[in-house]
């Protein structure tokens, strides 16, 4: 009761000063020389949630960067964090542009280059550009968010990110400057074997800066303008009907004389198909390119990861349809069931994350894709990564399924005011005559607009940053030392993986790719007589080592699992346990025998 | 330190030294009467290059993990445009680092291709309409421990591997126990031991066989210690990647010497390099353990298109059949030998990715030095003519191989009826197992005794109180022929290279008819030949489209052809006088010429004109 007059009394006051509001404005309308101060409205903003008011890096999210923009972003946050930062090039591109990485964590806990490592890449389809943003959204976040919300500085604390925004840059510019086919790197490739390379590519016939399609009024043609959005559509005639078009593809025309229309684009491959694990040469794979890790940008990459082996989770990241991808790229192809489940188990959180992206399996729920990042990430490297998708249609309207192609029109019509399309021209083409020039910015389908762009942006990370938080977080839990004579003691080190990815995925196991996880013990009035793997910690089971005892093996430390390794020595004093883990970093204890 | 003070003192004389080696170089070049390390054969590529700068030109294409350069040679006349454009061979060797003698083998087929240019009337044809590139040693470190103390075999590259998965890298290699400068095998005395020795040599041991109740008596491991006390012996030693199982055709990850994954070291990515650099390359040879002219590979019928090939396209088979008894014969062997290929192996990309005609063989081993002197103690019993027969009956059996191929299934059964046969044997005490071995070591008595270190007992750290021998075959010694042999065995593999360098395709213009049909219109027909003796492509080649379509330029505007484009992309056409034909019904003026020309990419380039006239 109490309570709802209190309620009552505000609304009235809020009225009240409403309605005086509004007569003091009405009272001064003629008083046009009164205007608020022009000053900064970023020092009068409170943020929203997700971000701090502090921003040491402006960057607009709601726009795309060439390759020279997205490379700023990352200077400047590598000038303004330098405690957390480190800026390098992998490698050079086809034509000569730096693959630049960012390397986060916080630089002064523990060393860098032992922590589990998250590889993070965007944009290996040049066309695909809302990937490096998202990429880059990521360092920003990190670096900003650090020290702010614990779980950003734990993250930096125990885990180091390598941010790659494009590994793909020559492709990413020349889709933003030029349009047209952009999908593959720009390595002069010949397609229509004539030898000669990338001489027939499409161009801008017109001039007005767009690379679009080409159609032609003809009676033969086949396909007809939508009788309700004939600016935006075309369809396809009736079997039975005259149509009114044919359509003519990508704008251009027959450079070399050899009968055919923009048959030999610029590159003309697919970096997504030069990976070692399954490839299988162009014949069968489209795009494969002459042998694995042919090309200067998949090179960099492999021989990155390869060199950082403390690399336990991989994200890349594609457009669009709105998926959370894993392998296998091929039916029978590598997959083992214990780092499925766990890939599963993480893409759930995805889709939960991620409103309307599905969580699929390459091959069964896509296609069939050879010798893919992906596949040689985990067949190869045997390291647990994802591809999404970005962006799907579904979050035009936000509804559970797609929006019709009259929808989508819609969609541009009121809701873009019209921008996502080139009004139809006139052109007089050199082998079709009389043709129009015109239809969908390249911009329309595969990335989201403005408004939407940054919301992608960060959904995406935030499911990233889940899969980076899986990855292997060792800790020396326990070590217990029991008195068997004088002199002589039995040691146990329990360790535990307190996340989700094993410290080696099974197949990391099954073909011995990474090194083995090492506990080992030392001190200077020590010696070790025997030690081995506890395999019943109940029943004191133990598989004891052959030789070496100073050391243990151990295959793996299983997600939310723990092993424990007894060490039964000779001596007295202080002693060292050590654990050495490539993906589960290297920790130390140290304790006094009693 | 003394080594610079030795090196002062000797200055003086150096440059008489070199003067006195450069004139001796000048009398014989590149000497095929020994190995040669690196540097040295560097030096002998070099002086051929400039003693005849118009036929060879010498580069390196990378530099091993040593930072050895890796060779290559190009022989052939004529300007860059020239070399780049006619069909072209390949030969590889040393690709597995251990074979030295493919490396001798190769060199001196250049070495004889330059002293024959001018003199033999198809060798200088060959290197004018030609182009011979020569990668005589592509893993250039392993070959260095032929002349490294102690001499140790491997085909492997010295790239840091941790073979034995424990974290540690290259940490337990062999070691030369009794000192003779040799890395060679040890057997200990031991229950736990699988082997036992062979009863009819006892310098052999054979794997016990529990059926027959054999218990083992002996281990048998490469010399050395167990650097690491992990009851490994040499497990993982220096090294390393075998370039020769690092190519993507049925590479087979994670195995030990593949290398991290296809194409991964900086040797094997400089030859697919130089590979898709050179699209002319229409033959390629390669030296090394894998093998398909001893003995005639599998075919089979295309699995269609997309999908990958297991065995030869069964209509390419017929090359390799021609060309394995061509190289039988130039060895002088009769009959087929063993022979297999490996997974990644260099010679396999070539084929079944890149679409090439892809030879590979061991250019010696003890199994075709024990087939050959049975040739040879039987020649020396027969007469001239006898002889002559023999070589009609070899020739006839090659021919017959291909009606046996077709047989294949039933000689399988064959097959297997004849390992019943050992079986039966084996009952009958007659102990086959070792036979080969048995074969071989005899040879090696005759021919090169040396090869084999006499067992010989030492004390063993790691086997206190326990008998323990070193010995047996000597490094590279199962790999690489005898030296006294290497110059007979260039000179028949002379005769092959060449014989095959002969059977490029090779495209030619028959004809050019006009016909004139009334007004400016004529009709004009090109026929267009292939002379050499391959195909323009294997149907292989087709099914990669590595080997791209023939092409017929006509050097007229698209307006004035009524019938046919500027541009023809012309069918496959076979070897040995193939043909094919090409219509135009064009608009010309009289005495007007056009131009063409035909451009192929293994079977090289022609221009022709067509005049037209009135005459019908």
């Amino acid at each position: 009761m109490k309570r709802k007059t209190k309620f009552r009394t505000c609304i009235g006051i809020l009225l009240f000063s409403y309605l005086v509001l509004a007569l003091s404005g009405t009272g001064h309308a003629k008083d046009v020389s009164r205007k608020p101060r022009a000053g900064n409205p970023a020092k009068h903003s409170f943020p929203a949630l997700g971000i701090s008011a502090e921003r040491k890096v402006q960057v607009a999210w709601n726009r795309f960067y060439d390759h020279v923009g997205l490379g700023a972003i990352l200077a400047r946050l590598h000038k303004a964090f330098p405690d957390l930062t480190k800026l390098y090039s992998i490698g050079k591109s086809s034509q000569g542009r730096d693959i630049w990485c960012l390397e986060i964590t916080a630089r002064n806990i523990g060393d860098p280059d032992r922590k589990p490592g998250m590889y993070i890449d965007g944009n290996i389809h040049g066309n695909e550009v809302q990937t490096g943003e998202t990429v880059a959204y990521t360092a920003w976040y990190l670096c900003h968010q650090y020290g702010r919300l614990e779980k950003v500085t734990a993250l930096l604390n125990d885990r180091v990110f390598y941010l790659l925004p494009t590994i793909n840059p020559d492709g990413r510019d020349s889709w933003l400057h030029r349009g047209g086919f952009a999908r593959s790197g720009l390595e002069p490739t010949d397609n229509d074997r004539d030898g000669l390379a990338d001489e027939d590519d499409c161009e801008d016939l017109n001039g007005d800066g767009f690379i679009t399609m080409m159609r032609k009024k003809d009676p033969q043609g086949r396909f007809k303008l939508h009788p309700d959005y004939p600016e935006y559509l075309m369809v396809r005639a009736r079997a039975d009907e005259t149509g009114e078009y044919s359509r003519l593809g990508w704008e251009g025309i027959d450079n070399d004389g050899d009968g055919r229309i923009n048959e030999d684009s610029r590159g003309g491959y697919d970096m997504n198909r030069n990976w070692a694990y399954d490839w299988q040469p162009n014949y069968i794979q489209y795009g494969a390119k002459d042998y694995p890790f042919s090309q200067p940008e998949t090179r960099a990459v492999a021989e990155f990861l390869l060199a950082h082996t403390n690399i336990a989770a991989a994200q890349s990241y594609h457009n669009s349809g709105g998926m959370i991808l894993r392998s296998p790229g091929r039916e029978g192809g590598e997959m083992k069931s214990q780092d499925d489940r766990v890939l599963r188990l993480i893409a759930e959180r995805g889709e939960k994350t991620l409103p309307f992206y599905r969580s699929m399996i390459i091959w069964k729920d896509l296609y069939t894709a050879l010798g893919s990042e992906l596949d040689w990430l985990y067949g190869g490297r045997g390291i647990l990564s994802f591809t999404n998708e970005l962006w799907t249609s579904k979050n035009l309207y936000k509804t559970p399924s797609s929006p019709s192609d009259e929808e989508q029109a819609e969609f541009i019509e009121y809701v873009l005011m019209g921008d996502g399309i080139i009004p139809w021209q006139e052109y007089d083409h050199p082998t079709y005559g009389r043709i129009e020039i015109g239809g969908r910015k390249k911009e329309w389908g595969r990335v989201p607009p403005s408004f939407l762009l940054e919301e992608e942006l960060h959904r995406n990370m935030a499911f990233t940053l889940y899969h980076a938080d899986m990855m292997p977080l060792l800790k020396i839990s326990q070590v217990k030392i029991e008195k068997l004579t004088k002199d002589l003691f039995k040691i146990w080190v329990t360790i535990e993986n307190q996340r989700l990815i094993p410290t080696r995925t099974a197949q990391d196991v099954a073909h011995h790719i990474s090194s083995p996880d090492i506990v080992s013990i030392q001190g200077d009035d020590l010696q070790v007589l025997s030690s081995g793997q506890v395999t019943n910690r109940f029943f004191k089971r133990v598989q004891a080592v052959k030789r070496r005892p100073e050391r243990v093996e151990l295959d793996t430390i299983n997600g939310m699992g723990a092993v424990r390794v007894q060490f039964v020595v000779e001596g007295k004093g202080k002693f060292t346990v050590t654990v050495d883990s490539a993906k589960g970093g290297s920790l130390k204890k140290s304790q006094l025998l009693p | 330190m003394s080594l610079s003070v030795f090196r002062c003192g000797v200055r003086p004389f150096r440059f008489l030294l070199m003067h006195i080696s450069l004139i001796t170089m000048a009398v014989t070049v590149a000497p095929a009467t020994e190995y040669h390390n690196n540097k040295s054969l560097g030096k002998n590529l070099k002086f051929l290059a400039k003693q005849r700068s118009d036929l060879v030109r010498v580069d390196s294409i990378a530099r091993s993990i040593d930072k050895r350069k890796v060779w290559m040679a190009e022989v052939g006349k004529g300007t860059e445009q020239d070399r780049k454009t006619r069909p072209a061979m390949l030969v590889v060797a040393g690709i597995e680092g251990n074979d030295l003698i493919g490396c001798s083998v190769a060199v001196s087929w250049i070495k004889h291709l330059i002293e024959q240019y001018e003199t033999d009337t198809r060798i200088t044809t060959l290197l004018e309409m030609t182009t011979i590139y020569v990668i005589p040693r592509l893993n250039p470190d392993a070959a260095e421990y032929f002349f490294s103390r102690p001499k140790f075999e491997t085909s492997s590259s010295d790239k840091p591997v941790d073979n034995d998965h424990d974290g540690l890298i290259d940490e337990d290699g062999p070691e030369d126990l009794n000192g003779d400068g040799l890395i060679t095998w040890m057997r200990i005395e031991d229950q736990e031991g699988e082997y036992i020795l062979d009863p009819t040599d006892n310098r052999l041991l054979i794997k016990a066989d529990p059926l027959k109740s054999e218990v083992g008596a002996w281990r048998y491991l490469t010399e050395g210690i167990d650097n690491d006390h992990d009851e490994l012996w040499n497990e993982d030693g220096p090294g390393g990647v075998n370039f020769n199982r690092n190519f993507p055709y049925n590479f087979e990850f994670f195995a030990p010497d593949a290398g991290v994954h296809q194409v991964s070291e900086a040797e094997t990515r400089a030859l697919a390099d130089f590979i898709v650099e050179q699209p002319n390359i229409g033959i390629v040879l390669t030296y090394g353990a894998a093998d398909n002219l001893l003995k005639t590979p599998k075919g089979a019928p295309s699995p269609g298109r997309r999908k990958p090939m297991t065995a030869i396209n069964k209509d390419d088979l017929g090359y390799y059949r021609t060309m394995g008894a061509l190289y039988r014969k130039s060895l002088g062997l009769s009959k087929e030998l063993e022979g297999t290929s490996y997974p990644g192996t260099f010679s396999d990309w070539m084929y079944f990715h890149r679409g090439r005609l892809s030879l590979a063989a061991k250019p010696w081993d003890p199994a075709i030095a024990v087939e050959l002197s049975k040739t040879d103690e039987k020649k020396k019993k027969m007469t001239q003519d006898e002889i002559k027969e023999d070589i009609e009956k070899i020739e006839a059996a090659s021919e017959n191989e291909q009606a046996e191929d077709k047989k294949e299934k039933s000689s399988e059964c064959e097959l297997e009826k004849g390992n019943k046969d050992i079986d039966t044997d084996s009952k009958d005490d007659v102990d086959k197992r070792n036979e080969k071995e048995r074969r071989e070591i005899k040879w090696f008595d005759k021919y090169a005794p040396q090869a084999f270190v006499k067992w010989q007992t030492i004390e063993h750290p790691d086997f206190p109180n326990q008998r323990v021998e070193v010995g047996g075959y000597c490094p590279f010694a199962l790999t690489n022929a005898p030296i006294g042999m290497i110059e007979q065995i260039a000179a028949k593999h002379a005769d092959f290279l060449t014989a095959l360098a002969l059977r490029l395709p090779r495209i030619g213009i028959r004809n050019v008819e006009n016909r004139h049909l009334g007004q400016s219109v004529y009709e004009v027909k090109i026929q267009v030949e292939n002379t050499g003796f391959l195909p323009t492509s294997l149907t292989h080649g087709q099914t990669t489209r590595e080997v791209y379509p023939t092409r017929l330029i006509i050097e007229l505007d698209d307006e004035f052809f009524l019938s046919g484009t500027r541009i023809t992309n012309l069918p496959v056409i076979r070897g040995s006088g193939g043909m094919v034909q090409a219509r135009y019904i064009i608009r010309a003026s009289r005495r007007e010429k056009i131009h063409f020309k035909v451009v192929s990419m293994l079977a090289g380039q022609v221009k022709g004109t067509i005049e037209p006239s009135d005459a019908k």
